[in-house]
């Protein structure tokens, strides 16, 4: 029994790295633009049927997949900006419900081509077993998880750093005061959207390389995403990390103790206890959630 | 409209809203009237059904746009309501043995009661509430499958009855679910214009304009914003009840559909969600067109259709087929 709960606490951590890719890049748009994008997890489900076209259909290695999935997702971000930035009216309602329709395009358009199959990578490497003291996890789940470790902290980094992460935040802070720095708006927008969005991409392919895809997967996961965000609280970039990770776990250790049918209710139960008792978020000092 | 007119504390920015009001609702009425026509004309038993389909969907649209337009928030889960009506009339009326005319409106009730769940959401303004209730949609379903000793789980649930015959009229009968629907619909629109008309109306379009100056001169606004949810609630979960006692059988899956959330949000928009008349017309317009074209062109996954149509509204005429034909007909 101690082995299958540690089992779930490792399982669960790594496959909370991957939420907290996802949910990053969720608060990222959301930051510069005020606008939630309801059609993250579908972007995230693109990235991974690429990985899927390049493996099962060409042959080749699904990491190769990530220039592929950058460039898919990288242009499905451009246009999807293109159509928010021409919302002039009721820019916060009718730009949820653009990006609601796009996720059912995006969603149904993977159905069309590729059928409500269930997908996973059919590499034996990386569905291979390493051990890790008396647990175990696939080798696909450990690449991810340092890839999702190594670009968390590459995104800090960048938005500490470099002009532009300068400029989101920014913009993420007082928009009328950046404009008057001289940082273009319009121009930060797009940055934060195709950042999100190469996230996005590298998240899509972990999922594919460590976990079963199908067309379903992409709204869950705009909530799981959501799910991640209310926990987190203010948008600091370990919260949302920790808070992804508990959900993971949550997720795995409901699996194990309970039954898999009750998963998603789990991370639902642990959102509304925190909505109820802490609204602020786990890791939120103050109420800026909205 | 005298109300309206002996209200300037609140100056209204939608003055041209006034003039609005009772061509909407006559617009709303004749729709109705024109939609009994089938009847009247004797139509067949396959279109009857499909629009009874359509009116099941303009009830729910009616009471999105209501939330949408005078709480001014965006649901993407009033599949919760719809399922959660579904599941409440069918069992009382299945295992209580409640008359049926009892357990629909009950139904709406257990409804609202879900919604009471949602209240805390509403702290969270603008966009996290949309996602929190795209989030409590699916808490439903899963409970309704979980809890299968009640609900007979995902293998469904049939055994209850459907509707009784009133006065002679067989409201089981196609004709007969029809009226009923087309009864139901119009006292929905009623009840929406006679809520957009009082005072209750009037301070929800200045919570509208500006929710702090609101909140200055005195109006609750979150007590009022509550006030519509549960509205819309009720009206989703009657609605809900209706199609479960008319369709006779009920999964998790198919009264917890998010095509229960997603149908009146396109219908709502195609239409124009700031109308009454908007959201009925453009149910029984987006559901035919979905159900005889869509479906006909692609049978699986024929809702990219709505999909792009739902966003060429929003960028073409975000204020639907009513706003585009008014401002039609005012440059011209």
């Amino acid at each position: 029994m101690t082995d299958l709960v540690l089992q779930a606490l490792f399982s669960g951590l790594l496959v909370g790295s991957v939420y907290a890719l996802v949910a990053l890049g969720l608060a990222l748009s959301f930051g510069a633009m005020r606008i939630i994008n309801l059609a993250h997890g579908e972007l995230v489900l693109l990235a991974a049927y690429c990985a899927y076209v390049v493996e099962g259909r060409l042959g080749l290695d699904p990491y190769l997949a990530i220039p592929l999935a950058l460039l898919v997702v990288s242009a499905v971000c451009a246009v999807l900006f293109l159509m928010i930035d021409r919302i002039r009216e009721h820019r916060e309602l009718n730009s949820l419900i653009l990006t609601f329709g796009v996720g059912i395009i995006l969603t149904n358009a993977i159905l069309l081509i590729f059928a409500s199959d269930a997908r996973t990578t059919a590499s034996a490497t990386l569905q291979d077993a390493t051990s890790v003291g008396p647990v175990y996890a696939m080798n696909g789940e450990v690449v991810a998880f340092g890839v999702s470790l190594a670009l968390m902290v590459a995104l800090w980094w960048w938005l500490k750093t470099s002009w532009y992460g300068r400029a989101v935040r920014a913009v993420s802070s007082n928009r009328a005061a950046a404009k008057l720095m001289g940082i273009s708006p319009v121009r930060t927008e797009l940055v934060s959207f195709l950042v999100a969005g190469a996230l996005a991409s590298f998240a899509g392919v972990a999922l594919y390389t460590m976990s079963v895809v199908q067309p379903a997967l992409g709204h869950a996961l705009t909530v799981k995403a959501f799910i991640v965000t209310v926990l987190a609280g203010v948008g600091s970039i370990p919260g949302v990390f920790l808070a992804a990770i508990l959900l993971g776990v949550t997720e795995a250790l409901t699996v194990t103790l309970a039954s898999s049918a009750l998963q998603e209710l789990a991370g639902m139960v642990l959102f509304l206890l925190v909505l109820f008792l802490l609204p602020n978020g786990l890791f939120g000092a103050r109420a800026r959630r909205g | 409209m005298a109300s309206l007119d002996s209200a300037p504390a609140v100056p209204l920015k939608a003055a041209p809203a006034k003039g609005r009001l009772p061509g909407g609702a006559l617009l709303g009425l004749g729709l109705l009237v024109l939609a009994a026509l089938p009847v009247l004309l004797g139509a067949s038993n396959y279109l009857l059904g499909l629009l009874i389909s359509a009116l099941i969907l303009s009830g729910v649209s009616l009471a999105w746009a209501l939330l949408g337009n005078l709480g001014g928030m965006v649901s993407f889960g009033h599949a919760a309501f719809f399922g959660v009506g579904a599941y409440a009339s069918a069992l009382l009326a299945g295992k209580l043995g409640l008359p049926v005319l009892l357990t629909v409106p009950a139904g709406g009730l257990v409804a609202v009661v879900a919604s009471l769940a949602m209240l805390p959401a509403l702290r969270l303004s603008g966009p996290y509430f949309a996602l929190a209730i795209l989030a409590y949609a699916q808490i439903f379903r899963i409970l309704a499958t979980e809890a299968s000793w009640l609900t007979g789980g995902g293998a469904g649930y049939q055994r209850y009855p459907g509707l009784p015959t009133v006065f002679g009229l067989d409201l089981a009968s196609r004709t007969g679910s029809y009226l009923l629907l087309v009864a139901c619909v119009t006292l929905c629109a009623l009840a929406y214009l006679a809520v957009r008309r009082s005072p209750i109306g009037l301070a929800l379009r200045a919570i509208a304009d500006s929710e702090d100056a609101t909140r200055v001169v005195g109006v609750n606004a979150t007590l009022l914003k509550c006030l519509m949810l549960l509205l819309s609630a009720f009206i989703t979960g009657v609605f809900g009840a209706l199609n479960a006692h008319i369709i006779g059988f009920l999964e998790p899956d198919y009264a917890f559909s998010g095509v229960w959330s997603l149908m009146p949000i396109i219908a709502a928009i195609f239409g124009g969600y700031r109308t009454i008349a908007g959201p009925i017309g453009g149910a029984v317009i987006i559901y035919l067109f979905d159900q005889i074209v869509a479906k006909g062109l692609i049978a699986v996954g024929h809702q990219i259709i709505l999909g792009f149509v739902l966003v060429a509204m929003v960028l073409a005429a975000p204020n639907g087929l009513l706003g585009l034909a008014k401002r039609g007909g005012r440059h011209a």
